[in-house]
C-alpha cells in the first residue's frame, strides 16, 4: 500500500475524476439541534453526516465527515426493500437483476455506473466484513449483494474526532481503517494523506497522478502520533460508561439468559426498530410475494428481530413474544451466534442505535449491566 | 450469468389428497430437475401469495415427482388448500441437511411422529425401507389427535405388513370406532420397543409433543446423540442469510433443520 500527499485545494479533482466513471456518494454535514446527554466534559460534536450523491451537492457543503455518517453502511448494498426476482419468468428476471441495479421504471434495463462511497470510517468497514460474511460466504451467495459489493469503490478515512456515542474502541476496533477500503484519507496539515490500496484505486492514482506528491515521514508519524491522541481521548470518554471487554461479551450474555437487565432495560421501548434498522452490522431480512399483474414479484425487505412477528409462524406460534426476550435474542445473536460462528461479535461500536433510540436505550449500559450482574452482583446499581 | 438463489423453479400439481379435514397431500411434478435428500426442506411458493417451508413427504428415489403433505394454517396454506391438480406453484430448494441415514445402518430405528409431523416421516420411512436390509427393524409411533386426524391412513396397513417394520398408533382422543391405543404419543414409548443401546430415535411433530417424547427417550435412557429432533422455524430464505431460524449458534435452515439432541440440549427455549 502507498501514501500520497493531497492539497487541500486538489480534493475535487480528485473526487470529479471518481464520479467521472462511479456514482459518488460523498458526506455532508447537517447541523443538529440535539447535544449529547451527558459527554462527562468532554463537549463532543453533535452534528450530523450523511451521505448524498456527489452530483448533486455543491461544493462547499462537501465535508470530511469527522465520524461515521448517519446511515450504516449497509444501506449502500442491501436496500430496504427491493425486487430479487419475479417468478414465473425465470431468463427475464435472472437478465433484470443479476449483475446491475434492477430499474423497474419502463421496464429498461439500464445498468447504472458503479457505486463508490467517501466517508466510511473503521466502524463501517468491520461491519462490512459481517455482511459480507452473511451474504457472500455460506450455501450460496446473494447475487445483488456479490454485484454491488465487486463494482463498488471505498474511500473511507480516518476518525479525527467521535461522537458521545462512538464505542468501538471498548471492542478494540480502531478510528481509522488499515484494511478493506480502496482509498483511505487522514487529514492532515494543508491537505490529506491518501492510502492507495487496490488495483482498481491504484489505475485511478495513475490517471490523476499529477494531483499527488509521495508523503514524507514528517508526515506519516504526524498522522501515527494524531491517530494514538485520538485513541487515547476515545478511552478517557469510554472509561466513563465501563463497556465491559470483547473478551467477555458472550459470557456476561449467555450468564445472563434469566436476568432482569433486559426487562428493565425495556422498559422504554417503543418498538420502533430505530436501533435494527440504523444498525450496521444487523441482516435480516423477509421474502415477500406480491402480485404484479399476471406475475408475482419477489420483494427482500429488511426485517428486524425487535419486531413482534420476527418468529412468528403460520399457526400462530412465536417463541418471541415478549419484548425483553426479543432484546435477549438480540444479544445473543450479536454477542452469541456470530462469536461462535465467525468469531467475533457483531457490533461495531458505531453508537447508532444509540443516537437514534427515543427511548434511551443504551447497548453500552446494557452490557455493563449484564457485566455487573456476573461479576459484581454486590453491586448493581443502575446508572 | 449466476444464478438467482430467490428464484422458484415451476411445478405442476398433479394429484391431490384430502388426508384430514385440514390436511391435504399434493402430488408435484417439477418443470426441470429436481431432486432431494429425506429430511431436507423445500420453500413452497404459491404465486401472489408467498412462501414457506416444508419438507417433502415423498420417496427421494422417485425423481418424478415430490409429495407435499401440508396443514392448513396460515396464508399460504389456506390459498393452497383451494388449488387443484393443473395449478402451478413455485419450488427452491432443497435446503438444510436431511437424516444422516449413514449414522442408522445396523441400528434398531424408532421414529416418533405426531399430527402432520409424519410428513418428512414418511419419506424417511420410504427412504429406509429400500434399504431396510441395512437396519435391525424399524419401529414407527404415530399419535394424533383424533382418529380422524390420522394421515396416510390407506398406507398404515401396508407398512405394517413389511418385514422388520412395526407400527403403532395412538390417538389422544378415543371414539367409539377406534380399536387402537388411546393416549398421547408419548404412551406408546416402551422399554421393550427397541434395543435401546443400539437404536436411534427420530422425532417430528409439533413443538410441545417434541419436548415430551423426547424427555419420555432420555428417561428410557437413549443416548443425547442417538435422538434426532426436527426443528422447524419460520425459515424465509433457507440459505442462512435472512435471519429467522437461528436456533442458538446454529440456523435451522442450513445446520439443520435436522438435529441431535446432544447439538440442542444446552440451548435455552428451544421447545418455544
Amino acid at each position: 500500500m502507498e501514501t500520497y500527499f493531497l492539497r487541500n485545494e486538489d480534493i475535487f479533482k480528485f473526487y470529479d475524476r471518481i464520479a467521472q466513471d462511479h456514482r459518488l456518494y460523498i458526506p455532508v454535514r447537517v447541523k443538529s439541534l440535539l447535544k449529547p446527554k451527558c459527554d462527562y466534559g468532554f463537549n463532543l460534536p453533535s452534528d450530523d453526516y450523511v451521505a448524498k450523491e456527489y452530483s448533486e451537492v455543491n461544493k462547499e457543503d462537501v465535508a470530511f465527515n469527522e465520524y461515521r455518517c448517519v446511515e450504516p453502511a449497509r444501506t449502500f448494498f442491501t436496500y430496504y426493500k427491493e425486487e430479487v426476482c419475479e417468478y414465473f419468468t425465470e431468463e427475464e428476471a435472472s437478465a433484470k437483476n443479476i449483475g446491475g441495479f434492477a430499474t423497474s421504471s419502463g421496464g429498461k434495463k439500464r445498468r447504472e455506473r458503479p457505486l463508490a462511497v467517501a466517508g466510511f470510517k473503521n466502524c463501517d468497514l468491520f461491519s462490512l466484513k459481517i455482511q459480507d460474511y452473511v451474504f457472500l460466504e455460506g450455501v450460496d451467495a446473494d447475487p445483488l449483494y456479490q454485484a454491488r459489493r465487486e463494482n463498488n469503490l471505498i474511500i473511507s478515512s480516518d476518525c479525527p474526532n467521535f461522537k458521545e456515542a462512538c464505542f468501538c474502541r471498548a471492542f478494540e476496533i480502531n478510528p481509522h481503517p488499515i484494511e478493506g477500503f480502496d482509498f483511505n484519507l487522514s487529514s492532515t496539515a494543508n491537505g490529506f494523506l491518501v492510502d492507495v490500496a487496490s488495483d482498481k484505486a491504484r489505475s485511478i492514482y495513475k490517471s490523476i497522478q499529477e494531483i499527488f506528491t509521495p508523503a514524507t515521514f514528517g508526515q506519516l508519524s504526524g498522522r501515527s502520533a494524531k491517530r494514538e491522541s485520538l485513541i487515547k481521548r476515545l478511552e478517557e470518554h469510554l472509561n466513563h460508561h465501563k463497556i465491559p471487554k470483547k473478551e467477555t461479551l458472550q459470557e456476561i450474555v449467555l450468564a445472563g439468559l434469566n436476568s432482569g437487565v433486559w426487562n428493565e432495560q425495556m422498559k422504554t421501548c417503543v418498538e420502533c426498530n430505530g436501533c435494527v434498522f440504523m444498525c450496521d452490522t444487523c441482516h435480516c431480512f423477509l421474502l415477500v410475494d406480491e402480485p404484479a399483474g399476471e406475475r408475482t414479484k419477489r420483494l427482500r425487505v429488511w426485517d428486524g428481530c425487535l419486531m413482534k412477528n420476527f418468529t412468528r409462524v403460520a399457526g400462530g406460534a412465536n417463541p418471541l413474544k415478549l419484548r425483553y426476550q426479543r432484546l435477549r435474542n438480540r444479544y445473543l445473536k450479536k454477542f452469541d451466534f456470530f462469536i461462535s460462528n465467525l468469531g467475533y461479535q457483531a457490533c461495531c461500536g458505531c453508537g447508532r442505535c444509540i443516537d437514534v433510540c427515543p427511548g434511551r436505550i443504551d447497548i453500552r449500559n446494557i452490557l455493563r449491566r449484564l457485566y455487573e450482574e456476573k461479576h459484581l452482583s454486590a453491586n448493581t446499581g443502575s446508572h | 450469468m449466476k444464478k438467482n438463489i430467490y428464484q422458484p423453479i415451476q411445478a405442476v400439481i398433479e394429484n391431490v389428497i384430502q388426508e384430514t379435514a385440514t390436511i391435504k397431500t399434493y402430488t408435484l411434478k417439477p418443470v426441470s430437475d429436481f431432486s432431494f435428500c429425506t429430511g431436507q426442506f423445500i420453500e413452497l411458493a404459491v404465486p401472489n401469495i408467498g412462501e414457506g417451508p416444508f419438507t417433502p413427504s415423498s420417496d427421494p428415489g422417485v425423481k418424478e415427482h415430490i409429495d407435499m403433505t401440508v396443514m392448513n394454517v396460515g396464508c399460504v396454506t389456506g390459498k393452497l388448500h383451494t388449488m387443484k391438480a393443473g395449478d402451478v406453484v413455485g419450488i427452491r430448494g432443497p435446503y438444510g441437511k436431511g437424516y444422516p441415514l449413514d449414522r442408522f445402518k445396523g441400528r434398531d430405528i424408532l421414529i416418533v411422529g405426531g399430527g402432520v409431523g409424519l410428513a418428512p416421516l414418511r419419506s424417511l420411512l420410504y427412504s429406509l425401507f429400500s434399504t431396510i436390509n441395512d437396519y435391525n427393524k424399524v419401529v414407527l409411533c404415530y399419535g394424533a389427535r383424533t382418529s380422524a386426524d390420522i394421515v396416510y391412513k390407506y398406507l398404515i396397513p401396508e407398512w405394517s405388513k413389511k418385514e422388520k417394520v412395526q407400527v403403532n398408533v395412538s390417538v389422544d382422543v378415543g371414539d367409539p370406532g377406534w380399536k387402537g391405543n388411546v393416549g398421547l404419543v408419548t404412551t406408546l414409548l416402551q422399554p421393550k420397543l427397541v434395543d435401546i443401546a443400539n437404536a436411534v430415535a427420530i422425532v417430528c411433530g409439533p413443538p410441545i409433543m417434541m419436548k415430551f417424547a423426547t424427555l419420555k427417550l432420555l428417561d428410557l435412557r437413549f443416548n443425547p446423540q442417538d435422538i434426532y429432533l426436527s426443528m422447524e422455524k419460520n425459515m424465509s430464505c433457507g440459505l442462512g442469510k435472512c435471519g429467522h431460524c437461528r436456533v442458538g449458534k446454529f440456523y435451522a435452515c442450513k445446520d439443520g433443520p435436522v438435529f441431535t439432541y446432544e447439538e440442542l440440549k444446552d440451548i435455552h427455549d428451544i421447545w418455544d
